[in-house]
């Protein structure tokens, strides 16, 4: 669940559209025209219809209720106090760690950045329960490094396990949000500054600080919505300390009340919405500091012991934990209990590869290639119809699209189980067989690709738009003008030029439905067997050598896939300029 | 693009084209959202294109040149008013299936296609038989000289370069019309003023009306049967590059195009004349008799343009003061083929430029001078509110 935001955060958010776009003002031809109702339609159902059985089963009798209760009852206080506390410790966390290693990365002088970079990126490839898991087995009460190396009775489970599990699985999104950043700060103004009579560590106060500030409170923003709609890790290593989201699931799981369920997550649905409306309008600020292009001079590295000690130590410190996790993840897969009984086994690899394993294995990466495609092409449709089309109303489309990603994956999956779980029914027809649930088509696997999709399509919308934005609209213009119609152009001008942006675009989609789990837990059914659904099961009851074994394939499939698609889209000519 | 060109030849060379491509712009108003109390960008534009004329758009910035333009090429819907072409709508067609094609200033080539695919791209959009594409294509480069290019990237070629593929790919579709929107601003001095005769001769040859939007005064002249001079979303003036200059229909036209004294004066007589008006006027000391504006009435209140070049200057050895028809020169700058003065006269400061002065003839500032004009390159217009 690491990916649920980085697309978004990793690149540089829609600058207000140039006067340069104008081609909202041409009349548009008819092809055009279906092509946007069909996408506003397609949205709707993906995402907009799910939202409006929320809201209608939050608001009905029983929801309302609920949601008295949240405020009254002094039990949900506390859940809900837990979850602004955690989301405000993770944001502030995450976003100090990502900071110091984006600093590390872009301003420090030491060997093996290149290293430090790829290591700080691993928790994005992993699946949810990968670092809660190892950090149990290393820190928890019967822990390799608690227990057994320092003697320790230290209880992992709680507050404290959560915010460090969390930090580690998001700090990548701030890291890459303020990497950029950094990079693309003027080295002229350091300049200016140190002329003036700064030295660096006054350049660093009063200069770099407070041009990352929106940078900080936007990552901050960011991390705090995505530790407050996590369910994994609170399932696993939450303890007795409950949040809203594994409330939510409570509910709907273990009390049968849709309802409490879908009032719950509206609470955090809330800032989830609000946090993505502020990161534009700090976004559009931000787009005044950092203008992009060639930089002017080159940045000065660090050489000052007196810096590069401390942060340096704090940097590989951390760096060295996500090793760890990661070496125990793939030591733990092939022991019988790491910790316990550390002999060497492929039990949990034959456990994994028969019967239940295989199957899951075999649905989620099919799925996944089902909906991999289909999020890419329709976020960069879109993109294209933000960038190029719509003019009135672009703001709004474009919203209408990163819904999928604003909307915490808990209110999404009871969302599409309130939505598709029956029939969809207007006076005597059909118009949809149910889509979710065990009676559903296709084992309910249709509504797990379409979550898929929704989920991972606003990568793709994202990365679209910033390319499209380089590019000089004049290109569509000449085509148009040459006879071409609207989506012949897109075909054959707009599609090729934006291929670096549908291949990033179709990398995240693949990886992030791959290891998508809140939506899919209230979705999945008996016929449908998913992967991180697998994990959690496995986790509940404590198999942890069978949990590390399928994360450890399912990092392989992704990375495997991954590696596939590079080859397969990469460009073969010469890197073509664009105007 | 698409409907008129195929039948128009049956080997790959063009011909002289048809009579076609009489364009007709009414009343076209474009009022972009934004603020309501806004100025519209173009506020009622009316003009009669005649089949196989080169004409300019001319104004300054953002007098709403290139939203007309885009207005013909339909990449901007007009708010209001109608736009035909050889009596068929044009407003209801999207752009695509206009009988245009458009040159731009960023050239707007395609990065991932070579030259010979650029060029070729409209031509295999209408479906047009694969030899027949690739004659066409290769008779379009080398007319621009580019043949040796064609399997050269767009970023492999030079500024000059890639504005003649854009040129090639916009005439091999020999659309009804051609329009350009500030296609030579990106280039060099020289290279502007080669390109300028390659398109002009290009369009000759080829008879296609075109619509060229500059606000580039020398590229304005010597391309244009007709110039368009605008203001402010409005025309000012349509006419020919030497009606424009010697008889502005404005003060602001005038002082646009070129450069002009402007001189306070009053009609003494208004006579109709069957070459236009003509009126006598008192101007720096004498009484002239000058060619006058039509819409100027026996008390309307006027203004004298003397373009500097038309300033006389004698020597006046016994004046010791600015007064009557005598002046004193004030500034003198040497340009090589002429110089320039200021002259302080009762009429107040006159800029005279005398071409090719002889060597030892050049005034001092302080020396006293005659200054008269010639009265038939003078024009007497509306003096501006
Ligand atoms: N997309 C737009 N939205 C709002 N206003 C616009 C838009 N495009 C142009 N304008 C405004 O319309 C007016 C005319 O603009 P236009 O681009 O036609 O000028 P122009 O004559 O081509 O100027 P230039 O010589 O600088 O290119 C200007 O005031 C401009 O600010
Ligand atoms: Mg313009």
């Amino acid at each position: 669940m690491s990916l649920d935001t980085l697309p978004a955060a990793a690149l540089p958010a829609a600058p207000p559209p140039r006067r340069g776009s104008r081609q909202g003002g041409a009349r548009m031809d008819t092809v055009t025209k279906l092509v946007i109702t069909a996408v506003v339609l397609i949205l709707a159902i993906l995402i907009g219809y799910p939202l409006v059985r929320i809201l209608t089963q939050a608001f009905g009798a029983e929801g309302l209720e609920t949601l008295r209760n949240i405020a009254t009852s002094s039990a949900n206080r506390a859940v809900l106090l837990n979850t602004v506390v955690l989301g405000v410790l993770v944001g502030a966390v995450g976003t100090a760690i990502g900071f110091a290693f984006a600093y590390a990365q872009a301003r420090l002088d030491f060997r093996g950045r290149k290293l430090l970079h790829l290591i700080a990126l691993l928790p994005i490839v992993s699946p949810p329960f990968a670092v809660a898991t190892a950090v149990i087995t290393l820190f928890g009460r019967s822990g390799l490094v608690t227990n057994k190396m320092l003697g320790l009775d230290y209880n992992i489970y709680g507050l404290t396990g959560l915010t460090l599990v969390l930090s580690l699985s998001f700090f990548p999104v701030a890291y890459m949000n303020l990497l950029g950043m950094l990079r693309s700060l003027d080295p002229a103004t350091d300049e200016a500054a140190s002329s003036l009579g700064a030295n660096r560590w006054k350049i660093f106060r009063s200069v770099t600080i407070p041009m990352l500030i929106p940078g900080f409170a936007s990552c901050f923003l960011l991390l705090f919505v995505e530790a407050i709609a996590d369910l994994a890790n609170p399932l696993v290593i939450g303890g007795d300390f409950t949040v809203l989201s594994s409330r939510a699931y409570i509910a709907i799981t273990g009390e049968y009340d849709v309802a409490s369920g879908a009032a719950y997550s509206l609470v955090l649905l809330l800032p989830g919405l609000l946090v993505f409306l502020v990161q534009r309008y700090w976004a559009e600020r931000r787009s005044v500091v950092s203008v992009t292009g060639k930089p002017s001079g080159n940045i000065t590295l660090l050489r000052s012991p007196l810096a590069r000690i401390p942060l340096l130590t704090v940097v590989l410190a951390i760096a060295a934990l996500i090793v760890a996790i990661y070496v125990t993840v793939f030591v733990g897969a092939f022991t019988a209990i790491l910790g316990v009984n550390n002999t060497f086994t492929l039990a949990n690899y034959r456990y994994v590869l028969s019967g239940i394993g295989s199957d899951a294995m075999f649905t989620t990466t099919i799925l996944a290639l089902i909906a991999t495609p289909v999020a890419g092409v329709l976020g960069m449709v879109l993109a294209w119809l933000v960038v190029r089309k719509v003019r009135r109303g672009r703001g709004a489309l474009d919203f209408l699209g990163m819904l999928g990603l604003a909307v915490p994956g808990t209110v999404l999956g009871i969302g599409y189980a309130l939505a598709f779980n029956k029939p969809f029914i207007i006076g005597n027809i059909q118009l949809l067989p149910a889509l979710a649930g065990g009676g559903a088509i296709f084992g309910g696997a249709l509504a797990i690709v379409m979550v898929y999709v929704i989920r991972s399509m606003p990568s793709g919308q994202r990365s679209g738009i910033a390319a499209l934005q380089q590019i000089d609209p004049a290109i569509d213009e000449a085509s148009t003008s040459l006879g071409a119609s609207g989506l012949r152009t897109f075909r054959s001008i707009t599609l090729p030029l934006i291929r670096p942006a549908l291949l990033s675009g179709l990398t995240y989609a693949f990886a992030r439905a791959m290891t998508t789990l809140s939506p899919i837990i209230f979705i999945t059914t008996p016929q449908t067997k998913i992967m991180t659904s697998q994990i959690l099961s496995e986790v509940d009851s404590g198999r942890f050598g069978n949990a590390f074994a399928y994360c450890t394939i399912l990092i392989a499939i992704v990375l495997g896939v991954i590696g596939l698609m590079n080859l397969l889209i990469r460009d073969r000519r010469a890197p073509a300029r664009v105007n | 693009m698409a409907t008129t060109t195929s039948t128009s030849t049956s080997s790959g060379t063009p011909v002289q084209a048809r009579p076609s491509g009489s364009l007709h712009l009414d009343n076209l108003v474009k009022q972009y959202p934004g603020g309501v109390s806004a100025e519209p960008a173009v506020a009622g534009i009316d003009l009669d294109i005649r089949p196989g004329e080169f004409l300019t758009l001319l104004g300054p910035s953002g007098c709403g040149k290139t939203t007309t333009l885009r207005m013909i090429a339909g990449f901007e819907t007009p708010s209001h008013g109608s736009l035909t072409l050889d009596g068929e709508d044009m407003v209801s067609l999207t752009p695509d299936k206009r009988p245009m094609a458009m040159v731009f200033q960023s050239y707007a080539l395609f990065p991932h296609m070579s030259v010979f695919d650029n060029v070729a791209y409209g031509l295999r959009l209408q479906k047009l038989p694969r030899k027949r594409v690739q004659e066409e294509v290769e008779f379009a480069l080398a007319s621009m000289s580019l043949t040796k290019l064609a399997d050269r990237a767009p970023n492999q070629l030079s500024g000059g370069q890639q504005q003649r593929v854009a040129l090639a790919r916009a005439m091999v579709m020999k659309p009804k019309v051609l329009l350009f929107d500030e296609p030579l601003s990106n280039l060099d001095a020289k290279l502007r003023v080669q390109m300028r005769t390659e398109i002009r001769a290009l369009q000759h040859k080829l008879g296609i009306t075109s619509v060229y939007v500059t606000h580039d005064q020398d590229e304005a002249m010597s391309l244009s049967d007709r110039i368009v001079v605008m203001r402010q979303g409005r025309i000012e003036q349509v006419a020919t590059p030497e009606t424009v200059y010697r008889k502005p229909a404005s003060v602001f036209v005038a002082d646009f195009i070129g450069r002009a004294n402007f001189l306070d004066t009053s009609i003494e007589q208004l006579a109709r004349e069957a070459d236009g008006a003509r009126a006598t006027v008192r101007a720096l000391g004498a009484t002239y008799t000058v060619p006058a504006h039509d819409g100027i009435g026996p008390g309307s209140p006027v203004c004298l343009m003397v373009r500097p070049e038309s300033v006389v200057l004698a020597p006046a050895p016994d004046a010791r003061e600015v007064s009557g028809t005598e002046g004193r020169v004030l500034k003198s700058v040497f340009y090589g083929a002429w110089v320039e003065y200021e002259i302080e006269t009762v009429g107040g400061n006159v800029t005279a430029v005398i071409y090719d002065p002889a060597p030892g003839d050049i005034l001092d500032p302080g020396t006293f001078v005659r200054v008269s004009f010639e009265q038939d390159r003078a024009w007497l217009l509306p003096a501006e509110d």
